[in-house]
């Protein structure tokens, strides 16, 4: 591809920078090592656009683990958006690597990072502007291996006809016994189906087409069945044990545009101890584990280093109860003070005592806080685990209000199961509540005007948690809902209201829960136009119901379907290590309104019989 | 001490915006651990102000920027050490001491140059550019121009300095063009270009690179 010609295509497009590397820090590796041979060529790709993509920490830390290694060059690529998409095709350029341009369809391997069931008809855009066939089935031997990775996985089947292999769990070490699986192979000169009998030999990593699928005579499915007699019958998830020894992200790479996270990603724990039952995040990185202070503070020493951001964020899935989260913030804000470097605790919960920490953090920059109770009543809190109580929540922007803040966002869900509309009502009293605590404090010791954002995404039943059986209401209803919540928060002091559009929450929901024939669906839909359907207005609704009628199926048996607990579920092949009849105990404690204690104060017993191997704690009581 | 910073852009960095230059710089500053001033208020961010901002797309050889630091450092002390941090494609040309001066460089700002290569979809010749160029150069070019209060038609003839012929070959022509800028505008060379392409009725893909600012450093001392 010459420059020039690359040149004029991206002076037309919006955010040429997604497009050209060349970033800080981006690694260059030659494609031929001292000794000869070829380094294997790793095509890291993200299934939308580049500003999202180059925030997700997980592909950060994968793209140093290969990196890393010597005999492979991993390079990155992003889904286009809109008009590169079209100028793409109409210029006939494949879509190409940012490190060295070169197209896809000349990588070893292609990996994508699953994060979110909305980006996947993203996949096929990057794989057809390859070249390359989307269907495993249609991919000869000289065709790149086609892998992936991320949460999504723990329920693969409706990529099951695209992708040839999944890796389940954290990445850190598999990625490297792909590799050396896969270099094996090459050497070895082996087909690529006896390299993935090889693959699937590896711990945590699937091979879709060795297994086949029945469904029953409503159509739902009933068994998944192995065709190739050397693969596994369930794919455990793998962890890493130990997160100080683990590899981190390296000398992260600073983009030019600026990107959705765009400061130092600091991962101070993997894991959740709390165990909000709609979480799939809180189930599927079980067990926590911490990084030790020192390591945090090493990692953010090397990363400001190597990036001049000004700022850090201490992220997990909720920093608050990080053991030495009052160390670290006090330590960090000292440490760079005249650096003015600052901080942000991304996922708060209202229940952390952070007061002190709060006001050290406004001193050097503030930064929006945002609150998730979920639901408006205490009985709904209690059937999702949440866990804390409206005086937690009034106690927390009391803190914020009093240490200077005045803008406060407010995350609740719609359509929760057992919601009643006094639930729902309820959203309205508590954030009724929050105005009047912010106009109730003098003048003179609050901010200017209060900012509270209100919003209620809809409830989408994961799998592996004690949710996944449940159905999510009809669209209609979460209409109904919203309507009603929205009418309720009129008038209120300082408060705005947005609400997720429900079309995609219900996709999300089919293809979280759905099984193999998705595939199909995802292809059909491809085909009809359906792009980048994660940004609402480019949504194709039209798309989407001619593939699922194209292919006889709904997305309602899929999405708005209660599943019996007898039933067989479409991902229980993936082993997520927390115990089946831990989910089914959860579920009755949720209809029962009993929470369950967060699990630093004593477990509960998820991992059952293998509690002492994953956790090391013996289990149970 | 407040010192003007003189850098080249190149093909590398052309499609980082101007918004995400500055950034670009602030944090290449950091990384190199100079002593930055900072502003005072909530949001505090290291004292850099740049003269003008450059099309995304261009490339250049000459952009400036002001710096203010809490202890002082010798231009070439400070050159040697903020060049190290800087990505591929960002060069420092010149370094100079502002001393005393409290003027913006935007307010000392007179001029520009520019280079345009233009690739033609078909052969074009001197002669036949000439002729197109002193007929445009000759009259009012008005265009349209998009401002807040909408499409307003402009005359942008008086911000052309001047502008010719550096070299034909086959589909290719260079044009040197120089422009007024200033803190109250300038001249958009590509829409200068444009216009003569239209008189060409001609397509042709264009490439620019700003050559020179020319700054009156009379006022900045």
């Amino acid at each position: 591809m010459t420059e020039v010609f690359l040149n004029g295509i991206l002076k037309k497009v919006e955010k040429p920078s997604r497009y050209t590397g060349g970033e800080l820090n981006m690694r260059v590796k030659p494609l031929v090592r001292d000794d000869g041979s070829k380094r294997a060529r790793f095509a890291l790709c993200f299934p939308d656009v580049y500003e999202i993509g180059m925030s997700h920490l997980g592909s950060r830390i994968v793209y140093n683990v290969l990196n890393l290694r010597d005999d492979t060059y991993c390079e990155r690529c992003y889904a286009p958006w809109f008009d590169m998409e079209t100028a793409l095709r109409e210029n006939g350029i494949p879509i190409y690597s940012l490190e060295t341009k070169t197209p896809l369809a000349r990588f070893d391997i292609i990996g994508f990072s699953l994060l979110y069931e909305m980006c996947y008809t993203n996949i096929l855009t990057m794989l057809d502007l390859a070249g390359i066939p989307l269907r495993n089935v249609e991919r000869g031997e000289e065709q790149p291996l086609i892998i992936a990775g991320g949460p999504c996985v723990c329920n693969p089947e409706p990529l099951s006809g695209i992708i040839d292999a999944f890796v389940f769990g954290d990445g850190e070490e598999v990625m490297n016994e792909l590799m050396d699986a896969f270099n094996d192979a090459k050497s070895e000169d082996l087909s690529k189906r006896e390299l993935l009998i090889r693959l699937s030999a590896v711990k945590g990593i699937y091979v879709p087409s060795f297994y086949s699928a029945d469904y029953d005579p409503d159509g739902n499915f009933s068994a998944l069945n192995k065709t190739e007699p050397s693969a596994p019958e369930s794919i455990e998830r793998r962890i890493v044990k130990d997160l100080d020894k683990a590899v981190y992200t390296g000398d992260l790479i600073v983009p030019y545009m600026s990107i959705v996270h765009d400061r130092v990603a600091l991962e101070i724990f993997r894991g959740c101890t709390r165990g909000c039952r709609f979480c799939q995040a809180g189930f599927i990185y079980r067990p926590v584990r911490e990084r030790e202070m020192d390591t945090v503070v090493r990692q953010c020493d090397e990363s400001l280093d190597c990036t001049g951001y000004d700022e850090i964020s201490l992220f997990s899935l909720s920093s608050g109860d990080y053991s030495h989260i009052h160390e670290l913030v006090p330590y960090i804000l000292d440490r760079y003070e005249d650096d003015k470097v600052s901080i942000s605790l991304p996922s708060l919960r209202i229940d952390s005592f952070l007061k002190d920490d709060l006001e050290k953090i406004q001193k050097v920059r503030k930064s929006g806080l945002t609150f998730a109770p979920e639901a408006g009543t205490q009985r709904l809190r209690d059937v999702i685990n949440k866990g804390v109580t409206e005086e937690d929540l009034l106690r927390s922007v009391r803190d914020a209000f009093e240490s200077g803040w005045h803008g406060v966002k407010l995350y609740f869900m719609i359509g929760l199961p057992t919601e009643t509309d006094e639930d729902v009502l309820g959203i309205a009293e508590l954030v009724r509540k929050v105005s009047r605590e912010f106009y109730s404090m003098p003048k003179e010791l609050r901010g200017k005007g209060l900012r509270c954002t209100v919003s209620a995404s809809t409830f989408v039943p994961k799998p592996f948690t004690p949710f996944q059986w449940e159905p999510q209401i009809p669209t209609d209803e979460v209409l109904r809902r919203q309507a009603l919540l929205r009418n309720a928060l009129k008038g209120i002091r300082g408060v705005e209201f947005s609400c997720h559009y429900s079309e995609t929450s219900r996709l999300e929901a089919a293809f979280a829960r759905g099984d193999r024939r998705l595939s199909d669906v995802l292809v059909s839909a491809y085909r009809h136009g359906a792009r980048l359907d994660s940004w609402d207005e480019h949504f194709n609704k039209d798309a989407w119901e001619e593939a699922f009628t194209e292919n006889g199926l709904t997305v309602e048996q899929f999405a708005n379907r209660r599943i019996g607990k007898d039933e067989p579920l479409a991902w229980s092949h993936m082993d997520s290590l927390v115990d089946p009849a831990y989910f089914i105990r959860e579920h009755e404690k949720a209809y029962a309104a009993v929470t369950t204690r967060d699990c630093r104060k004593g477990c509960n017993g998820c991992f059952g019989a293998r509690s002492l191997s994953v956790c090391g704690r013996k289990g149970g009581d | 001490m407040r010192l003007c910073v003189v850098f080249s852009k190149g093909p590398e960095v052309r499609f980082v915006s101007h918004l995400d230059v500055q950034r670009l710089f602030q944090r290449a500053f950091r990384r190199a651990k100079l002593p930055l001033a900072y502003s005072q208020g909530f949001n505090p961010h290291p004292l850099i102000s740049f003269a003008t901002a450059l099309s995304v797309g261009y490339t250049s050889r000459g952009e400036y920027l002001d710096i203010t630091l809490t202890e002082p450092m010798t231009p070439e002390e400070f050159k040697d050490a903020a060049q190290k941090a800087l990505p591929e494609g960002i060069n420092i040309v010149e370094v100079f001491d502002l001393g005393d001066s409290r003027k913006s460089l935007t307010s000392a700002m007179r001029s520009a140059e520019y280079t345009v290569k233009a690739v033609f979809d078909s052969p074009v010749t001197y002669n036949e550019l000439k002729a197109a160029l002193d007929e445009l150069l000759g009259s009012e070019i008005v265009v349209d121009k998009k401002t807040k209060g909408g499409i307003k038609p402009t005359d942008i003839r008086p911000m052309v300095i001047s502008a010719d012929i550096a070299e034909t070959d086959g589909c290719t022509a260079y044009f040197n063009v120089s422009g007024v800028l200033s803190a109250e505008g300038g001249l958009n060379p590509e829409m200068f270009m444009n216009e003569l392409l239209k008189k060409l009725s001609a397509d042709a893909a264009l490439e620019t690179e700003r050559t020179k600012t020319v700054l009156d450093r009379e006022l900045l001392k």
